[in-house]
């Protein structure tokens, strides 16, 4: 995988000159906050305050999905999981937000039992009060997409029948897609036989994320995968960024995302399509990005 | 409390012990799994026996085994009557038979010990069958390739059919159980076995004698059985009768062990599985277990032509065994992909006992018994079928619960260096070869931390005549382990495009790839 690691390892969103403060006066939410720091925890917390607090995502009385990536049967530090702190955190926050009830699942590619043990996610969002659950196959209900390319897909009825959805996934290299981030992560709610989509991943991907629809979307960037993505498994392909980005644009979301390797959102197929379908905005010179450093 | 009474608890917590430990041999996310799941096998002298002779090798729970030997020794065949999980499994299914008197004459009782020196016979020149008929690992093989299975299968027919019956109370009471079912009792992935149904037929077959004569296979034909028998020749504990006995002739029949002689004050000590039935069925109250006195009953008498004949015929079994081209050196069938840690063919074949544990145990259920991929000889011994599972990269699991080392326990750093083979793509069904379409499902999900399947991306020309970039897969076989996960996850299904075979595996010096 060919991504410019001086890129990656200097993100070129941080020049200290356009960093505003945590403390800075009240304003309207922005589209994307950008926050780096040591603590996961924290840089969750800060981040959503900045886009109004979890408040504005999640009512009293919902039931809400927090779908992170963890598919893969490895630990934290290989960065081919979403980080549990970050997972965690926002299980907090929505618990702490009213949500009646807060679930947590992914479709994993290797041994479920691994995957929820071994990447730390579920017992850290168990901790923080989330309902933690293996996929269940019977669950996968088969509903209308009527997109590009699917137009009828077997998707997960947790994820269908949730008030809210969030999704965290983490920013890794992906062989076919060149970078898996948000729509990427939609394939942990696909069933049948999802592989197929690679057939025609961007189209799919945008067509499985316009019928999703998350209220929320908070990219991992703490570690990234920079080489042998998605699953890694090497601590010199991973770099430590401290970094969440956060937005209810999933599209902007990837297209930041994008900058973190080095590429432009428009060079990921997935990106542009959704970008020119309408399901978001990867012009990221037209987007309100808060940048935050605690 | 009367002793069988005892008995029968004791049975039932040994048997309740025997199936919490072979639910509990299944993976909770962990590296290990937390419980010694194959403690009885490592009581169990007869596989320590049988791979010594067989693989000149010491088994991991010798130790346990030779425990064994000293209770047995001094008390008898307790394990048999009090213990083994089949044992009781006899013990309770002859509850069905009313029919108390034996239908085989009493020299029958001299059939086990051929079937034991015909196994041992066959160990010595160093091809291990024992587990075939080894009751534990006979029992564990049966209930993970079949009853288990069964169980699981068929009570998920019938939660569903429920849960989608008309009947709301019904549906919500199916659901309920299907958790409670699913938490405690069910395998985390729906178990299905090739060679199912034979070892299923075996055991039914098995326990099906029962009906015949009450634990007609303790009496008749159990090798272990026959093992502990000849340890109880001389044991300390024995069966008396005292002064009272009126020659009613109860205890003859109901003896769980065809252990009483004509005379019913005698016993063969190495036939008494030390029940207790006589002593509470006595109606004069004349039997007595007890550290002194008994009256001994004719020695067994195996004949010398019949001993000789069995251990022939263990010896002349090996090479018929072997009969088949698999068991030439130098050839190696393509999809026999051992699992990560066996040894060497041969040596593998010298201590594999059949009990199922790495079937029971392995994640995705790739793990699947041979029928004669491996010869005759290797019948039932695991093999990896991708296309059911693949070998889950970093799970040690099946090493670490092989009772005889067949499948060595691996580091979790060593298990990375095993090769079990070499993964090949097949460019006239690889979607990116064949056709120009892009996939890749192969790259994303190998496993290597430097990923064995790379690519180059070309520029094909559709039927259009439109230029469009793909990208084609290719294995690097110096990386690749052979874990089979590219073949399970293969979008192009039926004959997937990419395809594992043992080429290359590291535990063969011969079955090499690269220079």
């Amino acid at each position: 995988m060919m991504i410019a690691a001086a890129a990656v390892s200097c993100p070129a969103a941080f020049s200290p000159l356009e960093v505003s403060r945590a403390r800075a006066a009240p304003s309207p939410a922005p589209d994307l906050a950008v926050v780096r720091g040591p603590s996961p925890e924290r840089i969750v917390a800060s981040a959503i305050d900045a886009l109004g607090g979890m408040k504005r995502f999640v009512s009293p009385g919902d039931i809400v999905v927090v779908k992170p990536n963890m598919g893969w049967d490895r630990a934290p530090e290989f960065g081919a999981n979403t980080h549990p702190a970050i997972v965690a955190a926002l299980v907090g926050l929505a618990v702490e937000a009213g949500a009646k009830k807060v679930k947590v699942f992914d479709h994993t590619v290797n041994d479920p039992r691994r995957c929820y043990r071994q990447s730390g996610v579920a017992a850290a969002a168990e901790a923080a009060g989330a309902e933690v659950s293996f996929v269940d196959k019977r669950k996968f209900k088969s509903v209308r997409l009527g997109g590009q390319v699917l137009g009828e897909w077997p998707l997960y009825e947790d994820i269908l029948e949730a008030d809210k959805v969030i999704n965290v996934p983490v920013a890794k290299t992906h062989g076919l897609s060149t970078l898996t981030l948000a729509l990427k992560n939609w394939m942990g709610v696909m069933g049948g036989g999802r592989w197929r989509i690679h057939q025609r991943i961007h189209e799919s991907l945008v067509d499985v994320a316009r019928k999703v629809k998350p209220t929320l979307t908070v990219l991992d960037a703490v570690r990234i995968l920079t080489a042998n993505g998605p699953q890694g498994g090497r601590l010199e392909d991973v770099k430590v960024l401290d970094t969440v980005i956060a937005g209810t644009d999933q599209v902007a979301v990837d297209s930041y995302g994008a900058t973190l390797f080095g590429l432009r959102g428009r060079d990921l197929g997935y990106v542009r399509i959704g970008h020119e379908t309408g399901l978001g905005n990867m012009n990221l010179e037209s987007l309100d990005i808060r940048k935050i450093i605690l | 409390m009367r002793m069988t009474s005892l008995r029968w608890f004791v049975q039932g917590a040994f048997l309740l012990l025997f199936f919490f430990l072979f639910l509990q041999t299944e993976s909770k996310g962990e590296d290990t799994l937390g419980y010694p799941v194959r403690f009885f096998l490592d009581f169990d002298p007869l596989v320590f026996l049988s791979t010594l002779l067989s693989a000149r090798f010491l088994v991991p729970g010798f130790l346990l085994s030779l425990v064994l030997v000293v209770i047995t020794v001094f008390l008898g065949r307790v394990f048999c009557g009090w213990v083994c999980p089949l044992g009781t499994i006899h013990n309770l299914t002859g509850l069905l038979n009313r029919r108390k008197k034996p239908v085989l004459p009493p020299g029958a009782r001299r059939w086990k010990y051929l079937v034991l020196f015909f196994l041992l016979s066959s160990s010595l020149f160093t091809a291990q069958v024992t587990g075939f008929l080894d009751p534990l690992c006979l029992l564990i093989r049966s209930l993970t390739l079949f009853l288990y299975p069964l169980f699981q299968n068929g009570m998920e027919a019938v939660f569903s059919a429920a849960a989608e019956g008309p009947v709301p109370f019904l549906a919500a009471l199916a659901e309920a159980f299907y958790n409670l079912f699913q938490r405690f009792l069910f395998a985390f992935r729906e178990p299905h076995f090739h060679q199912a149904v034979f070892a299923g037929l075996f055991f039914g077959l098995i326990v099906g004698l029962n009906l015949l004569e009450r634990r007609f296979w303790c009496k008749y034909l159990c090798p272990l059985g026959a093992l502990l028998g000849l340890l109880s020749r001389k044991a300390v504990l024995k069966r008396s009768v005292g002064e009272g006995c009126t020659d009613c002739g109860l205890c003859q029949k109901a003896c769980q062990g065809a252990a009483i002689g004509d005379d019913p004050r005698e016993t063969i000590p190495s036939e008494c599985l030390v029940c207790f039935d006589c002593d509470d069925l006595c109606p004069a109250g004349a039997v007595r277990f007890g550290f002194r006195g008994g009256e001994k009953g004719e020695a067994l008498h195996l004949g010398r032509r019949a001993v000789l004949l069995s251990l022939f015929g263990g010896a002349l079994a090996v090479p018929l065994l072997r009969i088949s081209p698999q068991s030439r050196s130098g050839l190696f069938p393509g999809r026999l992909i051992r699992p990560p840690g066996a040894l060497d063919e041969k040596d593998f074949l010298a201590h594999c006992v059949r009990c199922g544990e790495c079937m029971k145990v392995c994640l995705t259920n790739g793990l699947q018994p041979t029928f004669l991929e491996a010869g005759l000889e290797g019948l039932w011994t695991p093999v990896l079928v991708p296309s059911v599972g693949y070998c889950e990269y970093r799970c040690t699991l099946c090493g670490q619960v092989c009772p005889t080392g067949a499948i060595r326990p691996l580091k979790r750093e060593d298990r990375k260096r095993v090769k079990i083979g070499t993964a090949f793509i097949d460019p006239g069904r690889c979607l990116p070869y064949a056709f120009g379409i892009p996939c890749l499902v192969c790259e994303e999900v190998c496993p290597t931390e430097v990923k064995s399947i790379w690519f180059e991306t070309v520029t094909v020309i559709g039927r259009e005549g439109r230029e469009e970039p793909v990208k084609k897969p290719h294995v690097d076989p110096a990386l690749c382990v052979g874990c089979g996960i590219c073949e399970h996850y293969c979008p192009v299904r039926g004959e997937p495009a990419i395809r594992v075979v043992s080429t290359g595996e590291s535990r063969s010096k011969e079955n090499r790839l690269l220079l």
